[in-house]
C-alpha cells in the first residue's frame, strides 16, 4: 500500500520542490517503502516520457518576420501623440530583436555545442565505472590524493575530505574532456559513485546548463574559486545537491589541502 | 523579442494549431511593448516567465473570444502530427507511434491541465512562476500537474492496450 502523504511529495520532490528536511524525510521513507518506492519509479519514467513527446519548438521565420514588421509599425506609430506608450520602449524594442535575431543563432550553436560537451562528460563518467577505470590513485587519504595531480595537470585541484559527511573520497584520475586535461576527483555513497570533474575556469569549454539529466544520471555544474566544476553521478537529485553544497562549503571555508 | 521560441511554444501547445499560435504570439508580443514600462523585473519574475504569461492570457481570450468555438481548434491528427513532426524534425526521434499517442493523450487534456505540464517540462519554469503565470495558488499548480501527468500516464497506458 502507498501512503498519500509521501505520494503526493513524489512530483514536487522530483520537481526539486521540496525544502531540505522535506527531502530527508521523504528520501528516508521511501528507502523503506518498497510500494512507494515504485511509484517515484513509475512518475519518473513517466516524466521522460513526457519530456520526449514535448519538443521545444522553434518559431517559424515567417512568424518572427511578422513580428518585427508589426513592432516596428507600433514603433513607428507610437512615434506621434501617443501618451501611453513611452516612445523610446518600441525603439528598444524593434532594436532587440535585430540582436535577437543573430543571438539566437548564436544561441543554436552553443547549444549544440553544450550537448557535445554534456555527452562527453556522460561518456566519461559511464567508462569510468567500467572495471579498472575508475580511478589512477585510489586512496580515501586527500593528503595522497592531491599530490598525485602534481606534474600531470598544469593546475593543482582542491581536494577536499567529505567522509565525515558520508561521501568517502574513493581517488581521483586524470580525463581528457572538452580539448583539455581535467582532474577527476571520485566520491562514494553507499553503493553510488560521483566523479566530480573540474579544471580553471578560464581555460575549458562553455558552460552549460547547471542540472541536467540524462540516461539516469544527474549532471550538476557550477562555478567557484576560479574552476569549472561538474559532478556526475546515478544519486538522486536532491542528494547530489546536498553534495554538491558540502563541496563548495568545505571549498569556502578552505578545509582542503592547500 | 527575446524568447520568441519560448513563446511559440507555449501558444502552439495551447492552441494546437499554427495558425492560431502565430497570432496568438504576434497579439502578446504587441501587448508585451505596451505594458513594458509597466514590468518591473525582480521579486522572483523573470522576463521569460513574464512573456510567457501575456502569451497565455492572449491564448486564453482569442478562446474565448472565437464564435461557436468553445475550445481551440480539436486535434486533427493527421495535420497536426505531421505539420509538427515537418517543422520539427527533433519531434521525429520519438517513434512515431508513440508520437501520436501522446499527441492523443496531450490534446485530451483539459487546457488548464495542458498548460501546466508545458509550462513546466518544456518552459521549465517553477512551481512560484507557473503560479504567476497561471494566476492561481501554487497548490492548485501542484494539485494541477499532478492530476495532468496522471492523466497523462492513464491515456498513455490506454493507448498502448489498443
Amino acid at each position: 500500500m502507498t501512503h498519500p502523504e509521501f505520494v503526493d511529495q513524489v512530483d514536487p520532490y522530483l520537481d526539486d520542490e521540496l525544502d531540505r528536511v522535506q527531502v530527508r524525510a521523504l528520501e528516508a521513507h521511501l528507502s523503506q517503502c518498497a510500494e512507494c518506492a515504485r511509484f517515484r519509479d513509475e512518475r519518473m519514467a513517466l516524466r521522460e516520457a513526457i519530456r520526449g513527446g514535448l519538443p521545444g519548438l522553434r518559431a517559424p521565420d515567417m512568424l518572427r518576420k511578422r513580428v518585427e514588421k508589426a513592432v516596428r509599425s507600433a514603433a513607428a506609430g507610437a512615434g506621434g501623440r501617443s501618451v501611453r506608450w513611452a516612445p523610446w520602449w518600441p525603439l528598444a524594442l524593434a532594436a532587440s530583436l535585430a540582436v535577437v535575431a543573430v543571438g539566437s543563432w548564436r544561441l543554436g550553436e552553443r547549444r549544440a555545442g553544450e550537448e557535445a560537451f554534456t555527452q562527453q562528460l556522460l561518456a566519461s563518467h559511464v567508462r569510468s565505472l567500467m572495471p579498472g577505470h575508475l580511478t589512477d590513485v585510489p586512496s580515501t587519504d586527500q593528503h595522497t590524493v592531491k599530490p598525485w595531480f602534481n606534474g600531470r595537470l598544469d593546475f593543482s585541484p582542491p581536494v577536499h575530505d567529505l567522509s565525515q559527511r558520508g561521501y568517502p573520497l574513493v581517488g581521483g584520475r586524470l580525463d581528457y574532456l572538452g580539448g583539455r586535461a581535467v582532474a577527476v576527483l571520485v566520491y562514494g555513497r553507499r553503493q553510488h559513485l560521483i566523479n566530480v570533474y573540474l579544471w580553471p575556469s578560464t581555460a575549458g569549454p562553455e558552460v552549460g546548463p547547471a542540472v541536467q539529466a540524462r540516461q539516469g544520471y544527474q549532471l550538476l555544474h557550477w562555478s567557484l574559486s576560479g574552476y569549472s566544476w561538474w559532478a556526475v553521478s546515478d544519486l538522486g537529485l536532491s542528494e547530489l545537491q546536498e553534495f554538491k553544497g558540502l563541496l563548495k562549503d568545505a571549498e569556502s571555508t578552505g578545509s582542503s589541502v592547500q | 523579442m527575446p524568447h520568441l521560441d519560448a513563446a511559440y511554444t507555449l501558444a502552439r501547445y495551447l492552441t494546437r494549431n499554427d495558425a492560431d499560435a502565430e497570432d496568438v504570439v504576434q497579439d502578446a508580443c504587441l501587448r508585451a511593448l505596451k505594458y513594458f514600462a509597466g514590468f518591473r523585473g525582480g521579486e522572483g519574475t523573470s522576463a521569460r516567465a513574464w512573456l510567457l504569461a501575456i502569451v497565455r492570457n492572449t491564448a486564453f481570450s482569442a478562446r474565448r473570444g472565437k464564435p461557436g468555438a468553445a475550445a481551440f481548434t480539436e486535434f486533427d491528427e493527421a495535420v497536426h502530427s505531421e505539420a509538427i513532426a515537418e517543422r520539427h524534425p527533433e519531434a521525429t526521434l520519438l517513434k512515431r507511434d508513440a508520437r501520436e499517442s501522446f499527441a492523443r493523450a496531450l490534446a485530451s487534456l483539459a487546457p488548464e491541465l495542458r498548460e501546466v505540464v508545458v509550462l513546466r517540462e518544456v518552459e521549465g519554469l517553477s512551481y512560484k512562476e507557473i503560479s504567476d503565470v497561471a494566476s492561481v495558488p501554487m497548490g492548485t499548480v501542484m494539485s494541477r500537474l499532478s492530476r495532468a501527468r496522471t492523466r497523462l500516464q492513464e491515456a498513455l497506458l490506454s493507448e498502448k492496450e489498443r
